[in-house]
């Protein structure tokens, strides 16, 4: 058996052999070159359009940040709103000469007998 | 090297006269790389065009002009690989379109247009063809490179960028594969008894 299988290596070697004269170099066609630049051209093209539409992407996308960034650094019109405590803006709402819906109980204790 | 190292660097400048003489001076060389790659004579001329146009638009990714060949060679290698890729899809398509080639051919032979020896090439482009279906097309491009083209494993280190061992073992099995085809194919392959 292994003599058949080393004289399988050796007809495919031979195999390959004859392969490489069995497959004679072509010509390059008259078209080669022209056609070649006809392709890089054409990809050109195609790598210009999209790198024109991600500049404009780009610009729109920075011009878009600066326009936040002004925005968010601008001053508000009432800047101290925020920096009151809870407490502080509750009792800013709620002034004390503001009169209650609804009167708070009062228990008058000078009177004992009653 | 077929072209001087300065050619390469002037190419890389964006010189087309230089990136023109270097097309000429190797277009034969990789028109025939990939005629024994790919064994498709009708499209062969396209795929070295492919080769020619990523050569121009990866020029600059070229760090020396010394290692411009084996560069060269894995943009070939990588060109006939898409291609045997592209290939295996249209397979049905191409198996329609080879029978139809096989009944041009039969007629040209009734007519004594073809001679013996194109006819005797054509059979052992087929027969190679057909034994290499039984391994991948990355493993056919690289058994065809070892076999066919004669590259060393030092060429080969430095085209694949893949230690030297790692390619003998692959190497070893995809011959082991097509010699099990080869035996197949000639009918010495060894019985199966089932036991």
């Amino acid at each position: 058996m292994n003599s058949i299988h080393g004289n399988d290596e050796e007809r495919l070697n031979a195999l390959f052999r004859a392969y490489r004269d069995a497959c004679p170099v072509p010509e390059p066609s008259a078209n080669f070159m022209p056609d070649i630049w006809a392709r890089i051209e054409a990809r050109q093209s195609i790598t210009f359009s999209l790198r024109r539409m991600a500049s404009a992407f780009v610009t729109a996308a920075v011009a878009l940040s600066i326009a936040m960034s002004v925005y968010l650094a601008l001053p508000h019109s009432n800047p101290n709103y925020y920096q009151q405590t809870y407490i502080e803006a509750l009792a800013d709402a709620n002034p004390l000469e503001t009169p209650d819906i609804v009167g708070p109980a009062k228990l008058d204790i000078s009177d004992p007998g009653r | 090297m077929l072209v001087e190292f300065d050619l390469i660097r002037r190419a890389q400048k964006g010189d087309s006269a230089a990136f023109n003489e270097i097309v000429l001076a190797y277009r034969k060389r990789i028109l025939g790389t990939i005629t024994r790659l790919i064994a498709r004579p009708e499209d062969v001329e396209d795929v070295a065009q492919e080769v020619f146009v990523r050569l121009y638009f990866s020029l600059d990714q070229l760090r020396t002009a010394e290692v411009f060949e084996p560069w060269l060679h894995r943009l070939t290698t990588n060109a006939a690989y898409d291609y045997l890729r592209k290939q295996r899809r249209r397979q049905e398509f191409r198996m329609s379109d080879l029978s139809e080639q096989q009944v041009v051919m039969a007629d040209a032979v009734a007519g004594g247009r073809v001679e013996h020896d194109e006819q005797h090439n054509k059979k052992i482009r087929e027969s190679v063809d057909s034994l290499l279906g039984a391994v991948s097309e990355a493993d056919r491009i690289l058994l065809l490179q070892k076999e066919v083209e004669g590259l060393s494993l030092k060429e080969l280190e430095k085209i694949y960028k893949v230690n030297e061992n790692a390619l003998k073992v692959r190497l070893f099995r995809a011959r082991q594969r097509v010699l099990k085809a080869f035996a197949v194919q000639q009918g010495t392959a060894p019985v199966k008894t089932g036991q």
